[in-house]
């Protein structure tokens, strides 16, 4: 203390303004130094990010509109092309209507279920929800094609159904379903307490509260979740490419091995035609765009049902 | 200051302090104590909750207010590790001893919380009645009757009767709160537990519901916790202050006629409290 008194005696007031004037305009001459290098920096990933999204999509768009605008494409079966036709490709509307079933039955089965598995993690402090949220936020990470090995054990071998549309709605509900569970949950979480508060404190039942209160408070991210799950599930394709079959034929029959999208594209791919391989392009082009329009549906409707709750 | 005025002033406080409860009483506290996980949060809590008056709980932060006033109607029965021991009455029934159900009586016992909070799916009207529904209410004509009475007793009609259809969020907060008030009363609750109800409003806002309080008590007891002591010295009868004891659990300070409580505390921390010294 006391020497602190006595060097404090040496120097005045002004004497520490004068110092700490210099002091502060030169940390800001650093800081602002220090400020462009950052953006410099910032800038440089942000390109550097940019650049190989940008030049996916462009190229995409490039390769896939032309595939997108063939006569056929939409409508046609595929065909085998020859060495005295290569172009002739036919088109993909059996993966088309392959995939729209296999989404459709894949969506009924997962999202009730995992809506209701959500909403049960979410409300439950018991031991057994707690495991369930651990299985869940294992298996979203779970790589995909383990849904498909699934798939092809349980209903191609061991139930015998074979290879079919079902096995695959099978894997990609497989696959939905901890998507669903965890976006559910997260939902119903997010619900403020006060809401729930609210509910007891007029009289009602914790399950009237759940059910009348919370649930559709939490509506609006149960329902962006469910889309996300789905758009998900369009573009895989290791879960369905063990078990669909791969059938030329347009089919909507659950027993009947059909073919999607992202299968076809698979095949295409691996074609020695350049006139199949373009083909994949504008089978990826049209999955982009699907998950596209899906995932911003989710957001638009989300925005505005939120704007009424405000 | 010359001997008869002093002599006016004794005269004036003796004559103006009347105990609220020597008149009826609506609950009854003894020796409550609420713990979370073993831990003390409130400790022996005693005291009369004068019928058909304004009782403030009050103390700084810490001091258990909420914790003790959420106990009241059961409000921590769904937290996990909460204990409230002791007793506490409702007319001459113990609402912990399992003779009442907890949903019953949260509808004896209403309660109005710190942040207005609508329900957000439903229309002003449906908030309204959302209490007599999810009590098994469904004739139309009992809940109109109700949601306007409610809304009446919490004068919102006149603002709003003309878009009952609408969102809760097209209100103030004001508004909001004063709707949550209706929503409170609709059920027809004996006592109404208010939760520092204007601490998210601004001051017009805040008087017209301390307004509201003043008009409401003919109607229901009511029990309110704010940190804001000119409110509790305004709109309250009796008053309870709380500190938070050296266990850091909430501890009955000094229960007594607000007028009394603010002008002449008997217990030298009430004054120091009172007086700004902390909290």
């Amino acid at each position: 203390m006391t020497q602190i008194t006595s060097s404090s005696e040496q120097i005045t007031s002004g004497e520490i303004r004068a110092h700490l004037r210099e002091r502060s305009a030169a940390t800001l001459r650093r800081r602002i130094f220090v400020s462009k290098v950052m953006t410099v920096f910032c800038w440089a990933a942000i390109v550097l990010a940019a650049i190989p999204l940008v030049a996916l999509l462009l190229r995409l768009f490039v390769k896939g509109i032309p595939v997108l605008l063939k006569s056929g494409f939409f409508t046609q079966l595929p065909q085998q092309p020859t060495l005295f036709d290569q172009t002739n490709t036919g088109g993909v509307s059996n993966a088309i209507i392959g995939t729209i079933a296999m989404i459709v039955y894949a969506t009924l089965a997962s999202v009730p279920i995992g809506i209701i598995v959500g909403i049960y993690t979410a409300e439950s402090d018991s031991k057994f929800a707690s495991v369930i949220r651990v299985i869940a936020s294992t298996m979203v990470g779970a790589p995909s094609i383990l849904m498909g090995l699934f798939a092809f054990g349980v209903i191609v071998v061991q139930l015998k159904l074979g290879f079919s549309i079902l096995a695959g709605s099978f894997a990609l509900s497989v696959l939905m379903l901890p998507v669903l569970i965890s976006s559910t949950e997260i939902a119903v979480r997010n619900v403020p307490t006060t809401l729930r508060e609210a509910g007891l404190a007029l009289g009602a039942k914790p399950s009237t509260t759940s059910l009348r209160i919370v649930l559709p408070a939490a509506t609006t991210g149960i329902v962006t979740g469910a889309i996300l799950a789905i758009s998900r599930a369009v573009g895989e394709t290791a879960p369905i490419l063990l078990v669909i079959g791969g059938a030329y034929a347009i089919t909507w029959k659950p027993n009947d091995p059909g073919s999607a999208l992202s299968v076809s594209m698979y095949q295409d791919v691996s074609s020695s035609y350049d006139s199949l391989r373009d083909q994949a392009w504008g089978i990826g082009l049209l999955l982009v765009l699907v998950i596209f329009v899906l995932s911003f549906a989710a957001r638009i409707w989300a925005a505005r049902k939120q704007k009424v709750q405000r | 200051m010359n001997e008869n005025m002093v002599n006016m002033m004794n005269a004036l406080e003796d004559q103006a302090i009347v105990d609220p409860r020597s008149g009826p009483i609506a609950m009854r506290l003894n020796n409550v104590s609420v713990a979370f996980n073993g831990r003390m949060a409130v400790r022996d809590v005693t005291f009369d909750v004068p019928a058909n008056n304004v009782t403030a709980l009050i103390g700084p932060s810490g001091s258990g207010k909420t914790t003790l006033l959420r106990s009241l109607n059961r409000l921590h029965d769904l937290t996990k590790g909460a204990k409230v021991t002791g007793e506490i009455l409702l007319g001459d029934e113990d609402i912990y001893s399992g003779g009442i159900a907890p949903t019953v009586l949260r509808s004896r016992i209403g309660m109005v919380f710190q942040r207005p909070n609508p329900f957000p799916t439903m229309s002003l009207y449906d908030n309204v009645v959302s209490g007599l529904r999810f009590n098994g209410v469904k004739k139309k004509s009992i809940l109109d009757a109700a949601a306007e009475e409610s809304l009446r007793a919490a004068a919102l009609w006149d603002e709003i009767k003309d878009r009952l259809k609408a969102h809760g969020s097209t209100l103030s907060g004001g508004q909001q709160q004063r709707l949550c008030i209706a929503r409170a009363l609709a059920v027809e609750p004996e006592v109404l537990l208010m939760d520092e109800p204007t601490s998210a409003l601004d001051p017009i806002a805040t008087q017209k519901i301390e307004e509201l309080i003043s008009q409401l008590k003919a109607r229901v007891t009511i029990v309110i916790v704010t940190h804001n002591m000119q409110q509790a010295a305004r709109v309250s009868d009796l008053t309870a202050f709380l500190l938070m004891g050296e266990d850091r659990a909430g501890e009955q300070i000094e229960v007594a006629p607000t007028l009394k409580l603010f002008s002449q505390p008997d217990d030298p921390r009430t004054m120091d409290y009172i007086q700004g010294r902390f909290g």
